[in-house]
This record gives C-alpha cells, sequence and structure tokens, in this order.
C-alpha cells in the first residue's frame, strides 16, 4: 500500500473540497472564499480564488464532465461558477430562497440538478431555467424536521438521500419535470412525484446524521451518525419494509463522513483524525482497520533516540523523551472533515482524498 | 387588543410551520412506558439473583430490562439497583466479565446501557447512596456556595465516595473496551436512563 500523498495546503480548516475530473485542480471552500490549486508536479498551487460569498463556505463541488463549480455557504446563496472566455470564473447566482445557512451541495450524476441542504429544514433542489436563463430550485420540506447535514445522490440523478439533525437519514425523489427522464423502477420505488419519501430510517440512539451516501449500484444506503454508529440498509423495495437494515457501532469517535469504495465496502473518516475501512454485505458489516500505517508517522522522520538527544531533550524541555506529544500519529492533525472519490475504475475506487479541519487534503490508495 | 403585552405573544406558536408547534418524541425513538411498581419488581429479582451469587446474571438482566420509559422515580430505583450491582463485583472480575458481555449477542449495546449508568451514577454525586445518613449528610447546607462539590468531598469522608470510586475503575475497564464511541452514544442517545 502506497504511503498517503499529504498536501498541507494553508493552517485552516476544509470545510469541503473537490476536484475535478482529471484531478488537475482541486477547489477548496476556506472561510468566505474557495481556492482553486493546480497541481504542478507533486505539489498544488493556487492559481485562483472564487470571491463572492460573505459568510463561510460549507460546501463545493465540481461537476466532472461540464467543470461547472458549485459553491454554498452559510450567507444563504449558492452559486454556479463558470469560465468565461477571459478564463476568468463568472458566477451565476441561485434562487435557494432559503432563510437559514446552506449547510451542503452536491451535483447529481447527470449534472442538471444539483440539491442544497440548509438549516432551514429545505433541501433546494437546483435546475437550469432555459427560458429565464436561470438556476431555480424547488423545495424538498416534508418531513424534514431539522437542518440538513448532507445530501447525496442515486445513480439515477432523481433519488436523493439526506441526512438530518433530526437523527434520520431519508430517501426522496427530487423529479424535476422537464430536466429529468423517468427512471427505471428500483427498490426504493416506482413512480416517483416530487417529494415522494422513499425511506426514513432512524439509527437505534437517535443520534444526528453527519453523512449519507447511495452504494454504487444505488441499491443500499449508508449513514454515519454522531453516536459513532455506522447504519447500512438494504431496501427490499417499494412501501414494503427494507430487507435489512445494519447498524455498527463503532469504538471510535463519530464519523463525519463516508463514502462506498465498492458494493461490499465502505470508506469513513471523522473525528478519529482517521480513515476506516468497513467491509459486509447484507448479512453483516464490520470494521475492518485503519488506513494509517500501523507504527510509525507516515510522513514524519523518526529520530533516533540516543543518550545524546535525551540529555539534550532534558535540557531543553524537561522532558526526557524527545517525542514531540503535541503531533498526533495520525497523517491528519485534527478531525477530518470530508471524504471523496479520487479515482476509481469499473465501479472500484482506488483513491479517496479526505480534508479536515487541519487545512490538509490527503490522497489515499485503497 | 391595546391592552396585550404584545411583546411578550410567542410568535412561534404562531406560525404553524414552527418548531414550537410540532412533537418533537416523534422523531425519537419509541420507548415502551414502564411503571414504578413494575421497576420495584424487577428490582427485587435482580437483588434475588445478587444474593444468589449470580452477580453477573443480575448485571445483565438489570441493564436488558433498562426502564428508558420509566418516570424519574422508577428510573431512580433501577439506578440503585445497578450501583448495587456494581458494587458487589470484585475489582478483579470486572474485565473478564465485561469481555464476555460484550462479545455476547447485543454486547455493545448493553456495554453503552453500562455506560449510561456509570455517568448516570457520577453525576449523582453522593446525593444518592443507599446508606441514608449520608444522603442526610451531604444537603447540609454549603456555606461556600459550591453545593455539588462540597458535597462530594463531604461523602467522600462517608462513603459515598465509595460509590464513586467503583463508577470511576467500571467506567476505566469499560472504556478500555469499547474505546471513546461509548461515552459519544451515551451523550447522543436520547434514551436516557
Amino acid at each position: 500500500m502506497a504511503a498517503p500523498e499529504v498536501h498541507h495546503l494553508f493552517h485552516a480548516p476544509i470545510s469541503d473540497h473537490s476536484f475535478s475530473d482529471d484531478r488537475s485542480t482541486l477547489a477548496v471552500a476556506r472561510d468566505n472564499n474557495v481556492e482553486l490549486y493546480h497541481r504542478s508536479g507533486k505539489t498544488f498551487n493556487l492559481q485562483d480564488e472564487l470571491r463572492g460569498h460573505d459568510k463561510l463556505v460549507t460546501g463545493v463541488d465540481i461537476a466532472p464532465q461540464s467543470g461547472r463549480i458549485v459553491t454554498c455557504s452559510q450567507d444563504r446563496n449558492a452559486y454556479v461558477w463558470e469560465p468565461s472566455e477571459s478564463g476568468e470564473w463568472k458566477p451565476t447566482l441561485v434562487l435557494l430562497r432559503i432563510n437559514r445557512a446552506a449547510t451542503c451541495v452536491r451535483w447529481c450524476p447527470g449534472e442538471t440538478k444539483f440539491a442544497v441542504g440548509s438549516g432551514a429544514r429545505i433541501i433546494a433542489v437546483c435546475y437550469f431555467e432555459q427560458e429565464n436563463d436561470w438556476w431555480v430550485s424547488k423545495h424538498l420540506k416534508k418531513p424534514l424536521r431539522s437542518t440538513v447535514t448532507s445530501v447525496a445522490w442515486h445513480p439515477n440523478s432523481v433519488l436523493l438521500a439526506a441526512g438530518s439533525t433530526d437523527g434520520h437519514a431519508r430517501v426522496f425523489s427530487s423529479f424535476i419535470k422537464g430536466t429529468d427522464e423517468r427512471p427505471e423502477a428500483s427498490p426504493w420505488g416506482e413512480r416517483l412525484p416530487f417529494n415522494t419519501v422513499c425511506g426514513e430510517y432512524l439509527n437505534p440512539t437517535a443520534g444526528w446524521v453527519h453523512d449519507v451516501a447511495f452504494a454504487p449500484s444505488g441499491n443500499a444506503l449508508a449513514f454515519c451518525s454522531h453516536d459513532s454508529n455506522v447504519t447500512i440498509v438494504y431496501p427490499s423495495g417499494p412501501e414494503q419494509p427494507p430487507q435489512a437494515v445494519i447498524s455498527i457501532s463503532t469504538q471510535q469517535l463519530p464519523f463525519t463522513s463516508l463514502l462506498w469504495s465498492s458494493e461490499t465496502e465502505l470508506i469513513c473518516a471523522g473525528y478519529d483524525c482517521s480513515v476506516y475501512r468497513l467491509m459486509g454485505d447484507a448479512n453483516g458489516w464490520q470494521i475492518t482497520g485503519s488506513l494509517e500505517k500501523d507504527n510509525g508517522r507516515p510522513g514524519l522522520e523518526q529520530r533516533e533516540e540516543s543518550a545524546l538527544n535525551m540529555f539534550r531533550s532534558m535540557d531543553l524541555r524537561g522532558r526526557a523523551s524527545s517525542a514531540d506529544d503535541t503531533k498526533l500519529k495520525t497523517v491528519h492533525q485534527n478531525s477530518i472533515n470530508t471524504a471523496r472519490i479520487y479515482q476509481e475504475s469499473g465501479g472500484n475506487v482506488q483513491k479517496v482524498s479526505t480534508g479536515g479541519v487541519d487545512g490538509r487534503v490527503v490522497v489515499w490508495t485503497l | 387588543m391595546s391592552n396585550i403585552n404584545w411583546r411578550t405573544i410567542n410568535i412561534d406558536a404562531l406560525d404553524p410551520e414552527s418548531a414550537y408547534n410540532f412533537d418533537l418524541t416523534t422523531l425519537t425513538p419509541a420507548v415502551q412506558p414502564v411503571s414504578t411498581s413494575d421497576v420495584q419488581t424487577l428490582s427485587g429479582q435482580i437483588r434475588q439473583l445478587v444474593r444468589g451469587g449470580d452477580a453477573e446474571g443480575a448485571l445483565r438482566g438489570a441493564l436488558e430490562n433498562a426502564p428508558y420509559g420509566a418516570d424519574d422515580q422508577g428510573k431512580q430505583i433501577h439506578l440503585s439497583t445497578v450501583t448495587e450491582v456494581l458494587g458487589q463485583i470484585r475489582q478483579t472480575e470486572m474485565t473478564p466479565l465485561l469481555q464476555r458481555m460484550y462479545q455476547s449477542e447485543g454486547g455493545s449495546e448493553l456495554c453503552d446501557t453500562l455506560m449510561k449508568y456509570l455517568y448516570k451514577g457520577m453525576a449523582q454525586g453522593t446525593s444518592h447512596t443507599t446508606n441514608n445518613s449520608v444522603h442526610g449528610r451531604s444537603m447540609t447546607p454549603q456555606a461556600t456556595g459550591f453545593s455539588q462539590a462540597g458535597g462530594r468531598s463531604f461523602g467522600a469522608a462517608e462513603g459515598g465516595g465509595q460509590a464513586m470510586s467503583v463508577f470511576l475503575s467500571w467506567h476505566e475497564k469499560l472504556v478500555e473496551m469499547v474505546g471513546p464511541g461509548s461515552i459519544v452514544r451515551v451523550m447522543s442517545d436520547r434514551r436516557t436512563v
């Protein structure tokens, strides 16, 4: 397993990050702006800045094919950024019509829509209206009872999963006439008018949900919540109780982000500052370990213990050990906010990237 | 209308969309209401087990049947039952017992419930021990105003601190096994003990 690739961009929290499809551009949400980094050799250099929001940017997502960037912020706005002919990025305001902060944003796989979660107990499903040349939104309201913390798209671009602080993970239909084609029937449902609730799941302790994700096939849903549980739901059919709901209580601090690397493997990261791998299927899941190297600290050279070092350290710091115990043993030096797919082929994810409060973006090889 | 002080009107109550007009209990896991007498019967059975020498069975029974739906009094009774059982188990037996419990079916949940009782027990300070004389003593008003802190140190001299040291040693052994995840679960769980 190759060592993780660490990019320490700055000393500020990264609330969200996104790589372009060719992985040469990295968009990072930093305070009120989004910074665009370009890869040159082994490092990323600051290339451009998307200024426009006047409060903390909470979500950023680059559409893989079109290259459009969508951002959302606590200032209750979302912008779609497109490169103009002169090479500058031009924002288009999206009419979200929410009266609380926007918390998360994701393009649907078809890239015709995106969903914005908000603190107003609303998910705004946004699409482009040709006749007005304008991004407009339709609201998913019921039965959300609290802030939406995360949204995730089904591969068919119609079903949308959302996690909320009311402790529920829900699956909605976000079908929009004129934009979407009628989706094929799936275990989640057959007829799917807008705001159909296809599933509503509560974890055993009702801890709030941090992140949700659909399996690559779309036939399973995973969510992680603040009670350190990861729950995986396998639906059986429309209007029927799910075939299996598996909840794993972990020994770690809660996960804030998760993704499916294949149909039988989940990658989770969160307050433990480390990335974990979970494996299983409809019969059961278990945590199989961390992606960190077992011994030592990757990326940091281990200093050899010698008598000289010991006495020097006692003299300088009043401690016998030269180990700097302000450093965590993990690659990330603070909690991880988002984990995203970095590279995949044939439905299997080979690399994932994580961004954290420590201002690092790390690319992990699975 | 003119003599209504409009500043005191609760505007949330007038907004049908507001969370104020929404019963939040529908969002939490459903718990079965348990009457106080049921809790008492259960605690009698558990004490029976302890007297019979089966402390492990007693602890399991107490944790499996935690009365989430009971009122404050019922919960208090169950807490003192659990505290009593915990006090009966020797230091050296704690770790093997916890291991057996954790590895059994649904063990993780049992450990979480135990963690809830440990925290609840520690939060009680010494105001709730089986010894009634300590109860009276620790409730005396403190001149300093730090009644909780004062109460604790007073109790420590009387034997209430003994319960605390029992909780602490259980807590140490339990965290060693189930990690900080269990503590986070206790904090986020809406089913309180």
